[in-house]
C-alpha cells in the first residue's frame, strides 16, 4: 500500500489532498478482489494502476495550465472588475476631455493618413487581379534598345513564332485597345474595345458568361466579322437577354456578329468594353511593332527561364529578317509592368506617412506619458493600499484601448474621405483595374495599428512612470515638485524626435511642391490657352483612297471654320500631350550607311495641315511652316518637312542651319523605285508632346496631302472660353455626317492638367503631411512644456521669492524647451539632406539641398517651437509664490 | 462528451453515489467494458464538478445511513440532467442515420 501511496505522489496535489484516501480505498479494494483470483490478477491490477497515474499527469498538467489565468478571482468577480475597468476609464477620460480629444485627434489624423496611403498601396499592389492565379500571368513585349525605345511593341509575325516553339508560356496572347464607332439609332457612339488574339481570355483564365471564345478561324486573315461583347454592354445596350448572341453590331461601319459574353474581370487593362479578334497573319512580315503581350506561365515556370525560352525562340526571326537582333523580346510580372510608374510614388508617400504616424505616436507617449507621471500620486496610493501592479496596468491599457479605438475609428473615417477625394482627383491616372475600397485587409490594417499603439506608446509610459518605488511616488508627488528626471529625460527625447521628423517631411515636401511648382511653369513649346481639340474617327469604308479622305477632312475643317469664336481650325495626326505615338525611321542625304552598333533613333511621326502650327501656337526656330502647296503631289512625289530642334541635332550635330537639307523615310533606300527626298523647309522649337516630365524625342510634321487619311484630330483656336464652342463643334460635325462621332474632346490646358495630376495629387498629399506632422510637433512641444512648467510651479515660486524677475522665469523656461526644438530641427534638416537624394527622381531637377527650402523650413520651425513654448512660457513668469509655495 | 464522463453521468441519474461505488456502476453500465482506476476517476469527477454538471452532497441527512463520513457523495445538479439528456439525444441521432446508412450494405454483402 505504501508504494501506491508513493505512486500517487506523481498526482497532481490538489487531486491528492482531496481524494487520495479515497483512492487508496479503492486501489486496497480492488487489490484484494484480484489477490483472490491469483498474483498474475494482482500483478495486472498494479500495471492498470501505474498507467491511470500517468495517463493522469498530461491531462492535469494541461488543465492547471488552463487554469493558471483564472486562478484567485473567482469569475463573476473578474467580470465586475473588466466592466469597473472600462466605467473607471470613462469616468477619466471624459474628466480630462481636452487631453482626450488631443490624443484622439491626433491618432485620428495619423492613423487616417496612413490608411488613406495604405489603401493606395493595397489597390495598386497587394489587392490580388480578378484572375485565377493571376502570379502566373506576365507581360510580354520587345525591347530595341538602339530604336531608343525601351518597348517597341510586339510584331505579330515575332508573337507566332514565339506561340509556335515556346515551351514555358500555357497560352500567349496578344491585345490591342481600339476605339469603335458603335451605330445606335441615333448615329454612332465611341466605345473603347481591344483586338485580342484567340488566346487572349484563356491566358487570363477566363470563360465566357455566356456564348463562345473566337475560334482558330475567326483569327485569321479576312476571317468573319464577330464580336465579344462586356458585361456592361450586355446589359445597356440588350437588357442582359441571352439571346443576345447571334445578333448584329455595326461596328466602325462594318456588321460584326456578337458570339459571346465575356465578364466584367476580362475589362484588362480597363475600359475594354467589347473584343474583335485580331486577325493577324503569321506569314507577312509588316515592320509594325504595335501589341502588347500577356501570356500564363505554367506551374513552376520562373520569369527567368520564361525570359531565356522567349530569346531562344525569337533566334528563328535573328536567322531570318532581324540579322542585326535589333529587337529582343522580354517578359516581366504583370504587377510590376502596370504599377511601374507608382513603385517610387507610393514608397515616398508610404515612408512619409509613416514618419507622421510615428510623429503621432511620439506625440500620444509625450501625452500618455505626461498623464501618467501626474496621476503618479494616485498610482502610487493605489499601490500602497493594495492593488497589484497588473491591476493598475489592466486599467491603463484599457484607458489606452478605449483611445486608441476612437482614434482607430475616427482615423478610418478620415482615411475613407480622404481617399475618395484622392481618387476623384487622379480622373485617368489610376491604373483601371485598381480599386480602392475598404475591405478585410484595411480594416486589420486599422485596428493593428490602433491596438498596436496603444500597447507600445501608451503602456509602456504608464509603466515608466509606474517603475518608481511606492514610497518615492508618493512622497515626489505629494511635494509637487518636478517630476522625476528619467521621465522629464524621455519626453524631451520625444520633442526632439518629433521635431526632427516634423523638419525631415517639411523639408521633403517642400522639395516636392517646389518640383511641382518647376513643372508646372515648364514651358510645353506650344500655347495652350484658348484651344479646343477632339478626335474623328472616319471608318474606311466611308473614306476608301486618299482623295476622298481629303476631301472629307477639307468639308470638316470648313464647316468648324464657320463657329462663331474660332479663329483657326488645324488638323493633325496626334496631338501633343495626348498619349499617342507612331515612330519611324528617317535617314538623312548623304549619312554614312549605318553600323550594326549605331544607334537609329525612333522618330516621332506627325501628319500636319498647314493650320496646324498656328492654332496650336508651335514657335518656328527658322525657316517656315507648311503653306497649302506643300506635299500637293502626293507620296509619289519629292516633298517637303517640317522637323524639331532635337531632329537637327541627332540627324545633323553640330550643323548652322538644316533648312534645305534632304532626308528619307525608312532606314535604308526602298528596294523597288526611286527614293523619295522630303527637304526640310523649317525648324521648330521642341515640344514637350509626351508630358511636361518627358524627355523630348526628336520628331517630324510631314504636309496632311501625304497621308490624308492619318490625320483625324481636329484642333480650334478660339478667340474665348474654348469650352463654349465644343457643343457648336459637336453640332458642326453631326451636319457634315451624322455617323461619325467625336471624342477625346478637351482643351490644350487640361490636357497639361492631366498630364500633371499624379504629381499633384502626390506633391500636395506630401504637403499636407508636413503641415500635419508641424501641427502635431507643435501640440506635442506645447503639451510637455506646459506639463514641466505645471510641475515645477513650486520651483519658480522659490525663485520668484528669491527675487528673480518674471522675464528671467519666462526665458529660463524658453531657452531649455528652444533648445530641445532646435536640437531636433537640426537632426531633421540633416536628415532631410540624405532622404533628398533618394527622391531625387521626382524631384524634377530641384537638388535636393535647396537653399531656399531648408531655410524655410528651418525659419518655420523654430518659429512653430518658439509659438509652442510662448504661452508655458509665459504662464511660467505669472506664477505667484504665494499661491505656488502653499500648493500643497 | 467522453464516454466515461457520460457513463459517470447515468450512473449519478439513478442515485447519488459515492467514488467507489460510481466505478462500479459504470462498469456494470458499460457491461465490463469501461473501467475506471482511481486517478482517472477522481480526475473526472473534480473536471465534471467544476464545469458543474454535478455536486458534492455536503448535507450529512442526505448520505445513505451506513456510509462513513469520509467518503465524498456526488449526485447530478440539474446543468448535468439537462446535459445527460441533451447528449443522449445526440447520440440516438447519430445512431438512426448510423443505422439507416449502414443497412442496405449489410444486406448485400456476404
Amino acid at each position: 500500500m505504501k508504494a501506491y501511496r508513493l505512486l500517487l505522489r506523481l498526482v497532481p496535489r490538489r487531486l491528492r489532498e482531496k481524494h487520495g484516501a479515497e483512492m487508496e480505498a479503492m486501489f486496497r479494494a480492488e487489490l484484494a478482489a484480484a489477490r483472490e483470483r491469483g498474483a498474475l490478477a494482482a500483478a495486472a491490477v498494479w500495471l492498470h494502476a501505474i498507467a491511470d497515474v500517468c495517463g493522469a499527469i498530461p491531462r492535469n498538467v494541461l488543465d492547471q495550465w488552463r487554469r493558471r489565468g483564472r486562478v484567485g478571482i473567482p469569475r463573476e468577480r473578474r467580470s465586475i472588475m473588466f466592466g469597473s475597468d472600462i466605467r473607471y476609464a470613462w469616468r477619466s477620460l471624459t474628466h480630462q476631455r481636452f487631453g482626450s480629444l488631443l490624443v484622439i485627434g491626433m491618432l485620428a489624423l495619423g492613423i487616417g493618413s496612413t490608411v488613406a496611403v495604405f489603401s493606395l498601396v493595397n489597390g495598386l499592389f497587394l489587392r490580388p487581379f480578378p484572375f485565377p492565379e493571376p502570379e502566373r500571368l506576365v507581360y510580354v513585349n520587345e525591347t530595341a534598345p538602339k530604336w531608343d525605345l525601351e518597348m517597341t511593341g510586339i510584331n505579330y509575325q515575332d508573337y507566332a513564332t514565339w506561340r509556335r516553339d515556346q515551351k514555358v508560356f500555357e497560352a500567349i496572347a496578344l491585345y490591342s485597345p481600339r476605339a469603335f464607332n458603335v451605330a445606335t439609332d441615333e448615329g454612332a457612339d465611341r466605345t473603347t474595345g481591344a483586338s485580342v488574339t484567340m488566346d487572349f481570355i484563356k491566358v487570363l483564365g477566363l470563360q465566357p458568361v455566356i456564348g463562345r471564345n473566337f475560334t482558330q478561324e475567326e483569327d485569321a486573315p479576312n476571317g468573319p466579322l464577330v464580336a465579344m461583347i462586356g458585361e456592361a454592354v450586355w446589359h445597356e445596350r440588350f437588357g442582359g437577354r441571352a439571346d443576345v448572341l447571334g445578333k448584329e453590331l455595326k461596328l466602325n461601319s462594318r456588321v460584326h456578329t456578337i458570339i459571346g459574353v465575356l465578364p466584367k474581370a476580362a475589362e484588362f487593362p480597363g475600359s475594354v468594353r467589347l473584343w474583335v479578334p485580331l486577325q493577324g497573319d503569321p506569314n507577312v512580315h509588316a515592320s509594325n511593332y504595335s501589341y502588347d503581350g500577356l501570356a500564363r506561365l505554367k506551374p513552376g515556370v520562373t520569369l527567368e527561364q520564361a525570359n531565356a525560352d522567349l530569346v531562344r525562340t525569337q533566334q528563328a526571326i535573328y536567322d531570318d529578317r532581324d540579322k542585326e537582333r535589333v529587337v529582343t523580346p522580354f517578359a516581366r510580372d504583370l504587377r510590376a509592368h502596370l504599377t511601374r510608374d507608382f513603385g517610387t510614388v507610393a514608397s515616398t508617400l508610404g515612408a512619409a506617412v509613416s514618419l507622421l504616424l510615428v510623429v503621432a505616436c511620439a506625440n500620444v507617449a509625450a501625452l500618455m506619458l505626461a498623464r501618467a507621471l501626474a496621476r503618479r500620486r494616485e498610482m502610487g496610493i493605489r499601490l500602497a493600499v493594495g492593488a497589484s501592479r497588473t491591476r493598475l496596468l489592466r486599467q491603463l491599457l484599457v484607458e489606452n484601448v478605449m483611445l486608441s479605438i476612437a482614434g482607430g475609428a475616427a482615423g478610418l473615417a478620415i482615411g475613407q474621405w480622404a481617399i475618395s477625394a484622392l481618387v476623384a482627383s487622379l480622373p485617368d491616372q489610376a491604373p483601371a483595374w485598381t480599386t480602392f475600397t475598404l475591405d478585410g485587409r484595411m480594416i486589420a490594417f486599422t485596428i493593428g495599428t490602433s491596438v498596436g499603439t496603444a500597447i507600445l506608446f501608451g503602456w509602456a509610459p504608464a509603466l515608466h512612470a509606474m517603475n518608481n518605488d511606492v514610497r518615492g511616488a508618493i512622497a515626489t508627488a505629494t511635494a509637487s515638485s518636478t517630476a522625476p528626471v528619467r521621465g522629464r529625460r524621455t519626453l524631451w527625447a520625444l520633442v526632439v524626435a518629433e521635431f526632427a521628423l516634423a523638419s525631415l517631411m517639411f523639408v521633403c515636401g517642400g522639395l516636392l511642391v517646389r518640383a511641382y511648382d518647376r513643372v508646372r511653369n515648364t514651358d510645353p513649346g506650344f500655347d495652350a490657352s484658348n484651344v479646343l481639340t477632339f478626335t474623328i474617327a472616319v471608318p474606311g469604308v466611308k473614306t476608301p483612297d486618299d482623295a476622298s479622305g481629303a476631301a472629307f477632312r477639307k468639308r470638316v475643317v470648313d464647316r468648324m471654320r464657320q463657329i462663331a469664336g474660332v479663329t483657326e481650325v488645324g488638323m493633325v495626326s496626334c496631338a501633343p500631350v495626348s498619349n499617342c505615338h507612331w515612330g519611324n525611321f528617317y535617314t538623312a542625304e548623304h549619312a554614312a550607311p549605318k553600323g550594326p552598333n549605331d544607334a537609329d533613333p525612333v522618330i516621332l511621326n506627325r501628319v500636319a495641315s498647314p493650320e496646324y502650327f498656328t492654332a496650336m501656337g508651335i514657335r518656328l526656330k527658322e525657316g517656315r511652316f507648311f503653306n497649302s502647296s506643300d506635299g500637293i503631289g502626293g507620296p509619289d512625289q519629292d516633298s517637303t518637312i517640317i522637323v524639331n530642334e532635337s531632329f537637327v541635332q541627332t540627324m545633323w550635330p553640330g550643323a548652322e542651319s538644316a533648312v534645305g537639307k534632304r532626308l528619307y523615310r525608312g532606314s535604308r533606300p526602298p528596294r523597288d523605285g526611286p527614293i523619295r527626298w522630303l527637304t526640310v523647309v523649317g525648324v521648330t522649337k521642341d515640344l514637350k508632346h509626351y508630358g511636361l516630365e518627358r524627355p523630348v524625342r526628336p520628331g517630324v510634321y510631314l504636309p496632311a496631302p501625304l497621308m490624308p487619311r492619318a490625320v483625324n484630330t481636329v484642333v480650334l483656336k478660339t478667340s474665348g472660353d474654348p469650352t463654349l464652342v465644343a457643343n457648336a463643334a459637336r453640332a458642326a460635325l453631326r451636319e457634315v455626317d451624322p455617323e461619325i462621332p467625336a471624342y477625346d474632346m478637351r482643351t490644350m490646358d487640361e490636357r497639361l492638367t492631366r498630364s500633371r495630376s499624379l504629381r499633384a495629387a502626390y506633391s500636395w498629399m506630401l504637403g499636407v503631411f508636413a503641415v500635419m506632422a508641424l501641427v502635431l510637433a507643435l501640440g506635442g512641444s506645447y503639451g510637455v512644456t506646459s506639463y514641466l512648467v505645471s510641475q515645477r510651479t513650486r520651483e519658480l515660486g522659490i525663485r520668484v521669492a528669491l527675487g528673480a524677475r518674471s522675464r528671467d522665469i519666462s526665458s529660463a523656461v524658453l531657452k531649455g524647451s528652444l533648445a530641445v526644438v532646435l536640437i531636433g530641427v537640426a537632426i531633421g534638416i540633416a536628415g532631410a539632406i540624405g532622404a533628398g537624394r533618394l527622391l531625387s527622381s521626382l524631384l524634377f531637377g530641384v537638388p535636393p539641398y535647396d537653399a531656399l527650402i531648408l531655410s524655410i523650413a528651418a525659419v518655420t520651425l523654430a518659429a512653430t517651437g518658439v509659438m509652442a513654448n510662448w504661452l508655458p512660457a509665459r504662464r511660467a513668469a505669472r506664477v505667484d509664490p504665494m499661491i505656488s509655495l502653499r500648493a500643497d | 462528451m467522453k464516454t466515461r464522463e457520460y457513463l459517470i453521468l447515468l450512473a449519478l441519474a439513478e442515485a447519488d453515489l459515492h467514488g467507489q461505488a460510481i466505478a462500479r456502476a459504470v462498469q456494470d453500465l458499460s457491461e465490463g467494458r469501461t473501467r475506471l482506476w482511481p486517478v482517472s476517476l477522481y480526475g473526472t469527477l473534480e473536471s465534471l464538478e467544476e464545469s458543474g454538471l454535478i455536486e458534492e452532497l455536503d448535507d450529512p441527512r442526505h448520505r445513505p445511513a451506513d456510509e462513513s463520513e469520509k467518503k465524498r457523495f456526488y449526485r447530478l445538479t440539474r446543468v448535468g440532467h439537462r446535459a445527460l439528456v441533451t447528449e443522449t439525444d445526440r447520440l440516438a441521432a447519430l445512431v438512426k442515420v448510423a443505422r439507416s446508412r449502414l443497412k442496405p450494405q449489410a444486406g448485400g454483402v456476404k
